[in-house]
C-alpha cells in the first residue's frame, strides 16, 4: 500500500502550543474549538480565540496540514446565533472543515458557507450507512466520524455502503459512548456535553484529599474514593464507583483508554480514511507524545511485517486514563 | 531530573516570603510578553498556592489591580506535587493530567480556578522567554 492511501492522522489541540506540537510531530490535520459552549470541550482556559485560530490555521496550512473546527454541541434554544457565529468565524478564518452534529447547523453551514467542508461529528451518533448517506444527501458531508460502538466488521460494512469518507477513533479516553445522547452529568449538575459542551463542569468538581486517600465529589455527590497510590480518573459520573446491592464498584464502566494500534492494518485494509486521537483537554506534552507514536505506527502499518512496538505501547500506556487499554468495540469475539 | 539534596535543604530552611517575592516579580516582568491578551480578571483577588509536597514548602500568590502579588490569604486553590514534578510540568515533559492520573499532582479547592491556571500554562508559548536564557544554562537544564 502506498503512503498516498494511508488514513489521515487527526490530532487534538486545546491550545496553540498543542496545535504546533501536533503539526510538528506528524498530524495530517488538527481539530480544535472556540472558547465557548459551541464545542464539547468547553473547559475554563482551554481552546482558541479567533486570533489564535487564525494563527493556528496559518501555522498548519503553511506546512500542508489541515485544521478542522469542532462545533459539535447542540445549539440551545434562544442562543442559536452563537453557534452560527462560530461557523461564520471558522469559515472566515479559512478552516478546512467544520465538525458538526446538530442537523440545523449542518443545514446552516451548507447554505451560508457551501465551500466549507462539513464533517459529521461523532456526537451526531450516525452508526449505520443509512444515517451517513442521509447526512450526505441533505447536507453534503465530506466525512463522518463513527461512534466508538462498532466492531471492525460493522465499520467495514458502513464503508462499503457509502462514498462519504469514514473517520474512526484510534486512541484516547473512553466514555459510556452514548455519543450525542449522553445526559448523565445533567443528573448531578444540570449540565451535559450537548447543552454546555462539558460533562462534569469544573465548577462542580471537588477533589478532597484526606491524608493519602482522596474523595471526588460532583456537585456534592461522592462519585469516587481513591486509596493511596490508586490511579485516579476523570471526575465523570460514568466512571464513578457506586454502592449497588452492598457491593461498591464501577457500576457503569471502569476508566479505560482505547488503543487501536494492534488493528491499524485492519483499519487500513477496510478503507478508513482518517484516524482520530481523543484529548483536546490534554496538554501539548500529551499531543506531542501521542501524535509522534501514532505517526510512527501508521507509517509502519502498511507493511505486511507490521507489529506493535513495545515502545509505542509504553508511551501510550503512560498517558492513558485508567488501569487498562482496550480495543473497545472494535474487537468483540463473542458476537 | 533529581533535585540536588543540598538545594532541598536550603529551600526547607528559607522563609517562604523571599522565593514568593521572586516568583511574583518574575511573573510581573514577563506578563505582557507571555500573556498580551490576558487580563487575569479570573485571578483578581484569588489566592493560588503551589505546595511542594516532598519538601513541605510552598508559595502563595494572587493578582491585584493589574499585578501579581504574594498572598497570605487562605488559598482558593492548592496545587500539590513534588518539586521534581513541577519541573517536569514546566518543561512540558509530562502532561499534567497524566501526573493527576498517577496521583503525583493534586488540585484542591476551586477546581475551575485550578483548571483555568493549568490551561493557561498549557497555552503559553514560553519560547521568547527561553531565548533570553544563556545556552549553557538551557543545555544544563534541558530547556
Amino acid at each position: 500500500m502506498s503512503a498516498a492511501t494511508l488514513p489521515e492522522l487527526i490530532c487534538p489541540a486545546g491550545s496553540l502550543p498543542a496545535l504546533k506540537a501536533a503539526v510538528d510531530h506528524g498530524a495530517d490535520a488538527v481539530y480544535l474549538g472556540f472558547k465557548n459552549a459551541t464545542n464539547a470541550r468547553n473547559f475554563a482556559g482551554l481552546n482558541f480565540t479567533d486570533a489564535q485560530i487564525r494563527s493556528g490555521i496559518d501555522y498548519a496550512q503553511s506546512r500542508g496540514r489541515e485544521v478542522l473546527v469542532a462545533i459539535n454541541t447542540y445549539a440551545q434554544a434562544g442562543r442559536v446565533k452563537e453557534w452560527h457565529a462560530a461557523i461564520d468565524a471558522a469559515a472566515d478564518a479559512g478552516a478546512n472543515a467544520v465538525i458538526l452534529a446538530d442537523l440545523g447547523l449542518l443545514d446552516y453551514a451548507m447554505r451560508v458557507h457551501p465551500q466549507l467542508n462539513r464533517h459529521l461529528s461523532v456526537q451526531g451518533s450516525a452508526t449505520n450507512f443509512e444515517a451517513v448517506n442521509l447526512a450526505q444527501d441533505y447536507f453534503g458531508i465530506r466525512r463522518a466520524v463513527l461512534p466508538r460502538v462498532l466492531t471492525l466488521p460493522q465499520v467495514e460494512f458502513v464503508i462499503k455502503n457509502t462514498t462519504v469518507e469514514i473517520e474512526v477513533f484510534g486512541f484516547g479516553s473512553l466514555c459510556v459512548m452514548a455519543e450525542g445522547r449522553c445526559i448523565l452529568s445533567s443528573y448531578a449538575t444540570g449540565e451535559s456535553p450537548n447543552t454546555h459542551g462539558v460533562c462534569s463542569p469544573a465548577s462542580h468538581v471537588q477533589w478532597l484529599p484526606q491524608g493519602n486517600t482522596m474523595d471526588t465529589r460532583l456537585n456534592g455527590i461522592l462519585i469516587d474514593h481513591f486509596e493511596a497510590g490508586e490511579p485516579a480518573g476523570y471526575p465523570t459520573l460514568c466512571k464513578g464507583r457506586f454502592e449497588v446491592n452492598d457491593a461498591t464498584y464501577y457500576a457503569l464502566e471502569e476508566p479505560t483508554s482505547l488503543n487501536a494500534l494492534s488493528v491499524l492494518p485492519e483499519l487500513l485494509r477496510i478503507g478508513v480514511r482518517a484516524i482520530k486521537v481523543e484529548g483536546r483537554q490534554r496538554s501539548p506534552a500529551y499531543t506531542a507524545e501521542v501524535t509522534k507514536t501514532l505517526r510512527a505506527a501508521l507509517d509502519a502499518a502498511a507493511d505486511a511485517r507490521y507489529t506493535v512496538k513495545p515502545a509505542w505501547q509504553q508511551t501510550l500506556s503512560k498517558v492513558s486514563e485508567g488501569h487498562q487499554q482496550t480495543l473497545g468495540a472494535y474487537s468483540r469475539p463473542w458476537r | 531530573m533529581k533535585i540536588p539534596p543540598t538545594l532541598i535543604r536550603v529551600l526547607q530552611r528559607l522563609p517562604e516570603a523571599p522565593p514568593a517575592f521572586a516568583v511574583v516579580a518574575a511573573l510581573n516582568l514577563v506578563r505582557r510578553q507571555l500573556w498580551p491578551e490576558e487580563d487575569f480578571a479570573w485571578l483578581e483577588g484569588r489566592t493560588v498556592r503551589l505546595q511542594a509536597s516532598d519538601i513541605g514548602c510552598g508559595l502563595s500568590y494572587s493578582f491585584q489591580r493589574g499585578r501579581f502579588v504574594t498572598s497570605t490569604q487562605t488559598p482558593d486553590v492548592i496545587f500539590g506535587a513534588s518539586l521534581a514534578d513541577y519541573w517536569i510540568i514546566a518543561r512540558r515533559q509530562e502532561d499534567p493530567d497524566t501526573l493527576f492520573f498517577q496521583r503525583r499532582l493534586s488540585i484542591c479547592g476551586d477546581t475551575e480556578l485550578g483548571l483555568q491556571l493549568k490551561n493557561l500554562m498549557d497555552a503559553t508559548d514560553f519560547s521568547p522567554l527561553f531565548e533570553k536564557i544563556p545556552q549553557a544554562i538551557r543545555l544544563r537544564f534541558g530547556i
